[in-house]
């Protein structure tokens, strides 16, 4: 066949992938295993790697779930740039010898079928460039994809008559509201008048969404080398510096924020240690309240410095943030701060205090001291987990 | 490459504008730094500007340095009436001061700062760049260096730059002042402390409602109980189409009994009469059911917040000749009746379809508060250090004599001399007789005498307007020295033996509590007439106040408590503005939620302003 | 200590801008359905956008630049050029508007304001655009359009300079490494290139000559925009000399297939008070957490 294979173009940082790269192979897994079943084929998932010393990574993304690893090694690609990787991607994505090596029967082949890119920094900008390059077209930011056979009638697609899709990858988008899924399909055109073929069938998947699959080590797959050539002008981008920003605060790929205010003031160091100690269970971001950011108690020096900082104030002044869970220790709930969580999913306060603004913007409100409560919420946390883990 | 420019002028306010302007006029290169985003986004004034035509002296004004002033100046309404009102509870009498505040004056307008100095901004500007200068702002001014040859400033944004001279117009709270060492922090005795709230109200609602025409205004002071027995006294201001409400204090006597400054509004806002002064019809939105999805419940909440917004829109538009005439030219309306009857029927959607009540309210847009230092007590002798010359507010420089009220045209006095004193040191290419020759000018401004001494023809027109009080409130607690000033052929020699005395001994009698609080609860009680009000007005509270304020929070404190035990930082836990402080275990905690920067708690504390661009925005000023 | 002193040949400086709907409390409007009222909604520039021009507003006060602004829209979309030119002070504004354009998806958009770029008077050393729009868009466009002009591709820029002698920029670059940490990278790349403006930039002026620039410029901006239409250029599909088949609805690889509601709407707040020293209660909690975080991820 022509389009064959779903490809996934993986990051990593030195060698270590990112989350979400294992999380696209874990459903690239998924996906294809139904896929091959359903309509009785043996296509790959064949991730895609450019790096620098980067092999024994792709030993690991086999035990990740892919068939294949196809990979570029070069002291070029120690960081990512997106001129030459575009160029080096795109170039493998067509390249049948490659494909070749781990499935002999694709002679026909002319581009993957399938591509999916992670919706982050480097990705969002790379899928853009290579579907591009293939031109193709491309769906941002999905968070559900499913492979299905769709009769289509479209204006221009099909010229109004219905037509149907073989294998069609339906690329679900949650829109701006956040109310509204948007099906995105990337369709060849068979209207005679523009006929055209659109493949791969390409997305960018948004972090922290899909599942990796277990680790497993004796899972095997072929791992294929390929020797990029490079001209001077794609070599232009020079990369001069690159600093790492220290104080990473990242609320955006965490599913959950625990933050503190006020209501530490009674014992603040070991209140602080117990919110982040509740934040480390729920692998949550911590976040403070913008008082607590002007480091009105006394603290140890190690202890302000990593929480009592601008970076992580929530509200107007500071971060917007959006969480599945937000969690607010001691916090009064001033409007610049209700201003900053209240689009969170569920909210649960932690407060003494009744009538604290916080309650009206909270599922949950726990009346009560932090010092009191966290220690229990977190035993009983440990204690449901396993049982909840059952439940998934 | 250090650049070099003859003149810095730190702080955009009215002063510093001026000083631009003035210098630009007479054809001087120099730029003005403004910390705030854009001129006027951190000036307050309680909101009346003077135009003064003193008989000894000359003053110099606003229409003056601004050739086109009275012609193009974004001023919200003159001031054609001028009223005290002593008021307690119910009862109110009051006393026409217009002829008081008409003395000596050219004119005399309500004014919004931020409105009007972003005028002032746009004419200095312009004049300042064909000088090769202009306004820098978001930057703020954090050293300067003064040497024999070189006056370097360092701030927080740019690189340094070198001038030959600095105009210091940087307020109550001048920074530039402490960074030489001009003058020692102002005191609380030196100092009122005023907190206003801006009121929205259509144009021509105020119009009827003060008996004022289209080109008119009205000042309204209250003496009384509305102080809750301090030192002071409120003031409502009718601009074009909003009210200025405020309430000054001495802030030693707030120091003395601590009370929240939005307390003291608070009780200037429910007296009935300022009640019925800012009332206004109001949307409340019904609160969304919750059981609806919350997709729905969005909904609902976008669909009314649109439609109060225009429904507030089209009201100020239908209630002003002016922008009712220009919608329907624009062709959004055809004529003034079609305005009405779509404003009528967004009222009657919003009812029907969504809940919505229309109650009788004030709409509170906007929260301040400022530090005014009172000239008569700390105007600095000497306004300047070195080759720095201070003005305005920075100079400790207003006039505040009873219901005399007057800083914004001070400044500009001020600014007018110190720019004229730097010419002629540009000119003579001589700097060290700047500082002697510009305090010469400051001497000469009939502004510093009236900083100094009781001026008797002043006190004869504001005892001819409350002439109607009995003789005996006033004479029973003021003694001699007031009955003799009462009587026409007493009052030059009292006033005279007065200022031998000096304003130092003589201003804590008449500035005291029997003055602010006693007599005018006493002339209300026996003379007033009952005013009822028909409503009580929803008073936001200061988290939501300080909600609405715009503000961009500095990273970097620009606060720093030093003892946090001490009785004076204990008390500020009351008299922040925006409660910014609060006592935990005995220790004085910065808060910091929303300072608005008034330099209320500056003595005891490190204080600088945000920097660049950082902290409040004020939108009326 | 001139600031446009340099005797080098000015730079020529293309923005691309969007209108989106200004979706402020106050002036959005939704249907019944959970779908954006366009009708009722006013558009105004994109924030991003905004930036984007800031940027270019900042080579302009720094080295001396012609800038274009071009968008495509519906023809109210001329309101977001007048915004536009406020911010940089604009010399030539472009509308790209035709039926043929609509519903095009990012790679057809790219093929439009390829065409218009290349319409500009002067070629282009730099073309801005936003970081990303708030209504739906992707990010996608800048790329793509950076890669149908030729044009070097610089993501999330957050601050950046010319060096004219060398004809090249070094920019600054703000990269989330997810699950990592944030890296600042410094790059250098000739012109021309094509510079996605990060959320974050902030031109910084530092000295004060610059500043009294950027005043001036910004005054001659605001009268510039009282007659921004002698300003305006609009361009249809023949007029930009596109193929038809390759930009609008024709143009577009990808179809929207349908919209729906996402199944599990969030949950209205009803405040459920819980007595904190009631452990039984406190694991009720517990299990709510655990499967409030079991559920799916919108952003």
């Amino acid at each position: 066949m022509k389009y064959e294979h779903l490809y996934v173009v993986m990051e990593h940082e030195g060698g270590k992938p990112v989350p979400v790269s294992l999380e696209m192979l874990g459903e690239a897994r998924r996906l294809m295993d139904g896929y091959n079943k359903r309509y009785n084929a043996n296509e790959k998932v064949v991730a895609v790697v450019l790096g620098n010393n980067v092999r024994k990574l792709c030993e690991e993304l086999v035990y990740y779930g892919a068939d294949a690893v196809i990979y570029a090694d070069s002291p070029e690609f120690e960081y990512s740039r997106n001129v030459v990787d575009t160029k080096v991607v795109s170039a493998i994505a067509v390249d049948k010898n490659l494909v070749l090596k781990f499935s002999p029967q694709s002679t026909d082949f002319v581009k993957p079928h399938y591509m999916f890119f992670a919706a982050d920094n480097i990705g969002r900008q790379l899928s853009s460039t290579v579907v591009g390059t293939l031109d193709s077209g491309l769906a941002s930011d999905i968070n559900k994809l499913v492979i299905d056979d769709l009769e289509i009638k479209h204006e221009h697609k099909t010229k109004g008559q219905p037509v149907m899709y073989e294998r069609t990858l339906e690329m679900y988008r949650p829109d701006f509201s956040g109310f509204l899924w948007t099906t995105i399909l990337c369709l060849d055109n068979r209207n005679p008048a523009i006929q055209r073929d659109y493949h791969p069938q390409a997305c960018s998947i948004i972090p922290g969404v899909f599942a990796p699959i277990a680790r497993d080590a004796s899972r095997k797959g072929v791992i294929v080398d390929y020797t990029p050539t490079f001209d001077p002008g794609d070599l232009q981008v020079k990369i001069l510096s690159r600093k790492i920003v220290k104080s990473a605060v990242d609320f955006d790929s965490k599913k959950a924020v625990v933050s503190f205010g006020r209501g530490i003031k009674d014992s603040p160091e070991a209140n602080i240690r117990l919110v982040t100690e509740l934040a480390k269970e729920l692998n949550a971001e911590v976040g403070v309240s913008l008082p607590m950011s002007k480091k009105p108690f006394p603290v140890s020096e190690s202890v302000s410095s990593t929480y009592m900082i601008p970076d992580r104030v929530v509200g107007t002044s500071g971060r917007k943030v959006i969480p599945l869970l937000y969690i607010a220790a001691g916090i009064s709930g001033a409007m610049h701060h209700l201003a900053g969580m209240k689009e969170s999913e569920f909210v649960i306060a932690i407060n003494p205090d009744e009538e604290a603004n916080i309650k009206d913007e909270s599922d949950i409100f726990i009346k009560g001291r932090m010092e009191d409560v966290i220690p229990v919420l977190i035993e009983e946390l440990r204690s449901v987990k396993p049982a909840m883990e059952v439940r998934k | 490459m250090t650049e070099h420019y003859d003149v810095a002028i730190i702080g955009g306010g009215s002063a510093g504008l001026a000083a631009l302007k003035q210098l630009a006029n007479l054809g001087k290169q120099a730029v003005l730094i403004e910390a705030g985003k854009q001129v006027g986004s951190k000036n307050v004034s309680g909101g009346i500007l003077y135009s003064k035509r003193p008989k000894r002296g000359s003053t110099h004004n606003v229409e003056d340095v601004y050739e086109n002033f009275l012609s193009e100046a974004p001023v919200e309404r003159k001031i054609t009436k001028y009223i005290l009102h002593a008021v307690s509870k119910d009862k109110e009498f009051a006393i026409d001061l217009t002829s008081a505040h008409e003395y000596q004056a050219n004119f005399a307008y309500s004014v919004l700062l931020n409105r009007l100095n972003g005028w002032f901004a746009k004419q200095a500007g312009e004049a300042a760049e064909k000088q090769g200068g202009g306004i820098v702002s978001g930057v703020h001014v954090r050293s300067i260096t003064l040497n024999d040859e070189k006056t370097i400033i360092e701030t927080d944004e740019i690189e340094p730059f070198e001038v030959k001279a600095v105009i210091a117009a940087d307020g109550v709270n001048s920074e530039i002042a402490q960074l030489t060492g001009a003058r020692p922090k102002f005191t609380p005795a030196q100092l009122y402390q005023g907190v206003k709230v801006v009121v929205k109200l259509p144009e021509e609602i105020i119009e009827q409602r003060f008996g004022i025409g289209p080109d008119e205004g009205a000042a309204h002071l209250f003496s009384g109980d509305i102080t809750l027995n301090h030192i002071g006294g409120g003031f409502l201001y009718t601009n074009h189409d909003t009210l200025s409400v405020g309430a000054v204090y001495h802030y030693d006597s707030l120091l003395g009994r601590p009370a929240e400054p939005y307390t003291l509004i608070d009780a200037l806002l429910k007296n009935p009469m300022v009640s019925e002064f800012i009332k206004d019809e109001v949307a409340v939105k019904q609160e969304i059911d919750k059981s609806l999805p919350k997709e729905e419940q969005l909904r609902i909440r976008f669909a009314v917040s649109k439609l109060v917004k225009t429904w507030n829109e089209l009201r100020d538009a239908h209630y002003s000749p002016a922008a009712r005439r220009k919608l329907v030219e624009a062709g959004k309306y055809k004529s003034e009746d079609e305005i009405k009857a779509r404003l009528d029927s967004i009222r009657n959607e919003l009812q029907t379809k969504y809940a919505t009540r229309f109650v009788t309210d004030y709409v509170e847009l906007e929260y301040s508060a400022k530090l005014v230092p009172d000239g008569k007590r700390c105007m600095m002798k000497k306004p300047y250090h070195k080759n720095v010359l201070f003005i305005g507010d920075a100079a400790g420089r207003g006039v505040f004599i009873g219901p005399r009220i007057e800083g914004i045209n001070v400044g500009i006095d001020d600014a007018v001399r110190a720019a004229n004193s730097v010419a002629r040191a540009i000119d003579r290419n001589d700097f060290s007789t700047l500082g002697e020759h510009y305090t010469q000018q400051v001497e000469e401004s009939p502004f510093t005498r009236d900083m100094r001494e009781i001026d008797k023809d002043y006190l004869k027109t504001f005892l001819d307007a409350a002439k109607d009080v009995p003789k005996d409130i006033v004479g029973q607690r003021y003694g001699m020295i007031f009955r003799l000033m009462s009587s026409g052929t007493f009052r030059g020699l009292a006033v005279g033996f007065a200022n031998i005395l000096g304003y130092d001994k003589l201003l804590p009698m008449v500035e005291s509590e029997e003055t602010y609080v006693q007599v005018p609860i006493e002339i209300a009680e026996r003379l007033g007439q009952t005013v009822t009000a028909t409503y009580t007005p929803t008073i936001p509270g200061v988290a939501e106040r300080i909600a609405r304020l715009k503000y961009d929070d500095d990273r970097q404190p620009h606060i720093k408590v030093l003892d946090p035990e001490s009785e004076f930082m204990k008390k500020l836990v009351m008299l922040c503005p925006t409660s910014c402080y609060s006592l935990e275990a005995g220790k004085v905690m910065l808060q910091h939620e929303a300072c608005i920067e008034c330099g209320t708690c500056a003595k005891e504390t490190e204080w600088r302003h945000p920097r660049g661009e950082k902290g409040v925005i004020f939108q009326y000023g | 200590m001139g600031v446009t002193g340099s005797a080098m040949k000015e730079l020529n400086l293309a923005v691309i801008v969007k209108l989106e709907p200004d979706f402020s409390e106050g002036n959005v409007s939704y249907n019944a359905d959970g779908t954006l009222n366009r009708a009722e909604t006013k558009s105004i520039l994109g924030p991003h956008s905004a930036i984007a021009c800031s940027a270019a507003f900042y080579a302009k006060v720094k080295y001396g630049a012609r800038i274009s602004v071009g968008t495509m829209g519906p023809p109210i979309a001329d309101a977001a050029l007048a915004q536009a030119q406020q911010i940089c002070d604009a010399d030539e504004l472009h509308l790209y508007s035709d039926r043929l354009f609509a519903g095009a998806d990012t790679w057809a958009t790219a093929e439009t304001l390829r065409a218009g770029i290349a319409k500009m008077q002067g070629k282009m050393d730099i073309v801005f655009s936003g970081h990303r729009a708030s209504d739906g868009e992707t990010g996608q466009t800048g790329p793509q359009t950076a890669l149908k002009l030729g044009y070097t591709f610089l993501g999330h820029v957050i601050d950046y300079e010319v060096d004219m002698d060398r004809r090249v920029v070094r920019a600054k670059r703000l990269i989330t490494l997810q699950g990592f940490y944030d890296v600042i990278e410094e790059v250098e790349a000739p012109l021309p290139v094509f510079i996605a403006i990060d959320p974050s930039y902030k031109p910084s002026f530092n000295t004060v000559s610059q500043r009294l620039a950027y005043e001036k410029y910004q005054k001659e901006a605001k009268a510039r925009v009282a007659n921004y239409k002698q300003y305006l250029k609009v361009f249809n599909a023949q007029q930009l000399e596109v193929d038809p088949k390759m930009v609008g609805l024709p143009g577009s690889p990808t179809i929207v297939y349908k919209v729906e509601k996402i199944p599990k709407a969030k949950a209205s707040r009803k405040t459920e008070v819980i007595d904190g020293s009631n452990r039984a209660e406190l694991r009720r909690v517990a299990i709510k957490i655990h499967e409030v975080l079991g559920g799916m991820v919108i952003k």
